[in-house]
């Protein structure tokens, strides 16, 4: 047997590595939580998407706050990387080990309700009704059937940054930022810097940053499928955005934009930082990368423009709920961190830390006025305030959830010439009058 | 006559034709070169991004050369998240993933290959036939089923199947145990050898050129895991490199220079194991295309 004697060496070495961590169920979290357990207390698993170093500590703090603030619950806070968090739930979902509380997609929250995915949290609004607490647009987002099944937390909408020293050599006045889509594109106008067939500079293109469907909610303020299912492509209004925004197409043709398009979703090198591009449609949190990546620039900011005078300045959103996935084992117990992460205290900290918009309307009226933001800082987030009743939510479909997958082509059509904008958009709305009509 | 003016000629060419080889030469080392030069340009890019600020990155138009060469970034990047512990836990599973895919796969290939019994070629096509089925296929019913084990949150569902064989490392030692002569291990049988031992003191030593390239591909895959730990692991504090290096990408904005600091510190370890088992890695290939 002596030939073998590697076999007890092996055996030896598994048994050392499965003392290691992550070969004891749960690892070290597990001995804390049984640690803490021993104390009485309830342990609640936080799943967020928050990793970076600016963000994370923010929610730690929160999180903090509120483990100290009682003693009954403490909460851990467990980072799953962005764009894997709710594959992961769901497969958790699915293994009937899921998290107590997630971070999750505010416009996705009423097609988990209606698929059992989350905790239906009607019960304790009963008792402490906090839905006033909130933006309307957002509250309704999270409903199905009456019942809600998120609490919003955070959210955003779209805004306009000019570049003032732009508007300056081009001879517009830097405090009149474009208010209709006719002024817009007069503005760009002016503002073209053109060499040969290239751009220098290029005043406006609307599709940076924003697509078709922001541009159409702009015009009529209707999604395409509205609540009762009904299938609103085809209007008048989307027909003059569609054919507004191809006029933008040809202007500055397929080669100018791709070339600037693949910059600009590079998410590095910015046109706009560098004042190579005069106007951008973002998020004001964009705010934060000219403050940290282009502090010189003179900027301002303004309420997305309007169709025409009156139409209303809509803007589009999203924003994320704080939720309890289905079978999670202390519902009570997330409920009340729920409460505490959407209460004024932590939000207004999250808005002000973060420069981060948020749902609840005390916590945002009063962090446009905080002192930690300087006037550059003030002005974008007074102005992401007033657009935040403006702006609209596109919840997902119930009835045809990936409906955008038969419309974007249609778009796509008209922009590279096979169709007219009456064609597509006469297409878009059967295809997916269709897609409903299967179901 | 006509052999021998050809020959004359020939010889009274001779200096031209290999003037005409080494601009021949030139012109190949030109082209190799410049495929070299674009082949290595993503990761320049990579070492470039990694030493900007981050605002010399959001800079248009980029640059191709740093402003400054912030090596801080380095340091930055491995405080920023623990990526000591990281370190350490991706080598666990990796070492334990290695051993399992070189002994096992192997201990089955020699069954497969060398050892004849009824329903070998069926249970072998079989073993194949798993190749075809796309991993995310499985991939539900797998998580459901180590979820049942209670193995959810452990090492367990990332080490454990290492130890069950792979069907295409199976089919890489087959082939070469295919080439193996039936005679040597008739001849160790008749010495009075069980399979066991063949297996061992024969089979190893003389597939150690394909066992090689398993355990490149299976550190390969191991180290640059990055859907297994995501699904199976809850704990940070058992999290693997690649999903530290995830804290740098944001929902809106990305920490590039830190981003790719991070990428590099983990490519270097894949980079090393390529220099020093060349030879393997071009092997491996050959036996993938089938070449063997």
């Amino acid at each position: 047997m002596r030939r073998f004697k590697w076999v007890p060496a092996l055996l030896i070495l598994m048994l050392v590595l499965s003392g290691c961590n992550g070969f004891t169920k749960g690892g070290s979290g597990a001995e804390k939580a049984d640690a803490e357990a021993e104390e009485g207390k309830i342990t609640l698993d936080f799943w967020t998407f928050w990793g970076s170093e600016i963000r994370r500590p923010i929610i730690e703090k929160i999180i903090e706050d509120f483990n100290n603030s009682q003693d009954e619950i403490e909460v851990k806070h467990t980072f799953i990387p962005w764009g894997d968090i709710w594959t992961k739930e769901l497969a958790a979902i699915a293994a009937g080990d899921p998290p107590d509380v997630v971070i999750n997609d505010i416009n996705a929250t009423a097609l988990r309700g209606k698929n059992q995915q989350a905790e239906n949290l009607s019960k304790y609004l009963e008792e402490d009704d906090i839905s006033g607490d909130f933006y309307e647009e957002l509250w309704n987002a999270t409903l199905y059937e009456g019942d809600s099944y998120g609490i919003p937390f955070n959210t955003d909408t779209r805004v306009l940054f000019y570049n003032k020293d732009a508007f300056e050599e081009a001879g517009l006045d830097p405090e009149q930022p474009p208010k209709t889509w006719d002024e817009l594109w007069e503005y760009a106008e002016k503002l073209d810097v053109k060499d040969g067939e290239k751009y220098d500079r290029l005043g406006f293109y609307p599709m940076f940053g924003v697509q078709t469907d922001v541009w159409m909610m702009n015009a009529d303020n209707v999604n395409f499928v509205d609540e009762n299912s009904e299938v609103k492509i085809n209007t008048p209004a989307k027909l003059d955005t569609l054919e507004w925004l191809n006029k933008w197409h040809q202007k500055y043709g397929a080669d100018n934009i791709n070339s600037w398009k693949a910059q600009m979703e590079s998410q590095q090198a910015n046109p706009f930082f560098s004042g190579d591009l005069a106007m951008l449609v973002q998020t004001p949190t964009f705010y934060t990368q000219i403050r940290d990546y282009a502090p010189d620039l003179n900027f301002g900011v303004a309420l997305l423009p309007e169709k025409e005078p009156g139409n209303g300045h809509t803007s589009w959103g999203g924003g994320f709920v704080a939720e309890i996935p289905a079978g999670a084992e202390n519902p009570d117990a997330s409920w009340e961190f729920i409460k505490y992460l959407t209460s004024k205290e932590a939000q207004e900290y999250w808005a002000v830390k973060n420069f981060d918009n948020v749902a609840n309307i005390e916590a945002s009226e009063s962090a446009a006025s905080s002192d930690e933001f300087n006037d550059n800082g003030k002005m974008v987030y007074e102005l992401a305030v007033e657009a935040m009743p403006l702006t609209m939510l596109t919840p997902t479909s119930l009835v045809a959830p990936d409906y955008m997958t038969l419309v974007n082509p249609e778009f796509d059509n008209v922009y590279l010439g096979k169709k007219t904008p009456e064609q597509a958009l006469k297409d878009a709305q059967a295809a997916v009058e269709k897609e409903i009509s299967k179901k | 006559m006509v052999k021998q003016a050809a020959g004359r000629q020939k010889v009274s060419h001779f200096e031209t034709i290999q003037g005409r080889r080494q601009a021949l030469n030139i012109i190949n080392w030109v082209l190799l070169a410049a495929g070299s030069i674009l082949m290595l340009s993503p990761l320049w890019w990579m070492l470039v991004t990694s030493v900007k600020t981050m605002q010399e990155v959001m800079t248009y138009p980029p640059t191709f050369w740093p402003e400054s060469w912030n090596w801080s970034n380095y340091m930055k990047t491995w405080e920023a998240a623990p990526f000591d512990l990281y370190t350490v836990n991706t080598l666990t599973i990796t070492i334990l993933v290695v051993i399992g895919n070189v002994f096992v796969n192997s201990f089955i290939a020699y069954g497969f290959a060398k050892v004849p019994f009824k329903g070998r070629n069926v249970l072998f096509a079989i073993v194949l036939s798993t190749m075809m089925i796309p991993g995310f296929v499985t991939l539900i019913p797998q998580y459901v089923l180590f979820a049942k084990l209670q193995w959810l949150n452990t090492y367990y569902p990332l080490v454990i199947p290492a130890f069950f064989g792979s069907a295409f490392n199976i089919f890489l030692l087959r082939q070469f145990y295919m080439t193996i002569p039936d005679e040597l291990i008739e001849a160790a049988k008749m010495e009075g050898a069980s399979h066991f031992w063949i297996w061992w003191k024969i089979g190893l030593p003389l597939t150690k050129p394909a066992l090689a390239t398993v355990a490149i591909f299976s550190f390969n895959g191991a180290w640059n895991d990055f859907l297994g730990p995501l699904l199976y692991v809850n704990d940070e504090s058992l999290y693997t490199l690649q999903l530290g290096l995830q804290v740098f990408k944001g929902q809106m904005s990305t920490q590039w220079n830190y981003l790719m600091a991070g990428s590099l510190l983990v490519l270097l370890p894949v980079i090393i194991l390529f220099f020093f088992f060349q030879k393997y890695f071009i092997q491996g290939i050959n036996l993938q295309s089938g070449g063997k």
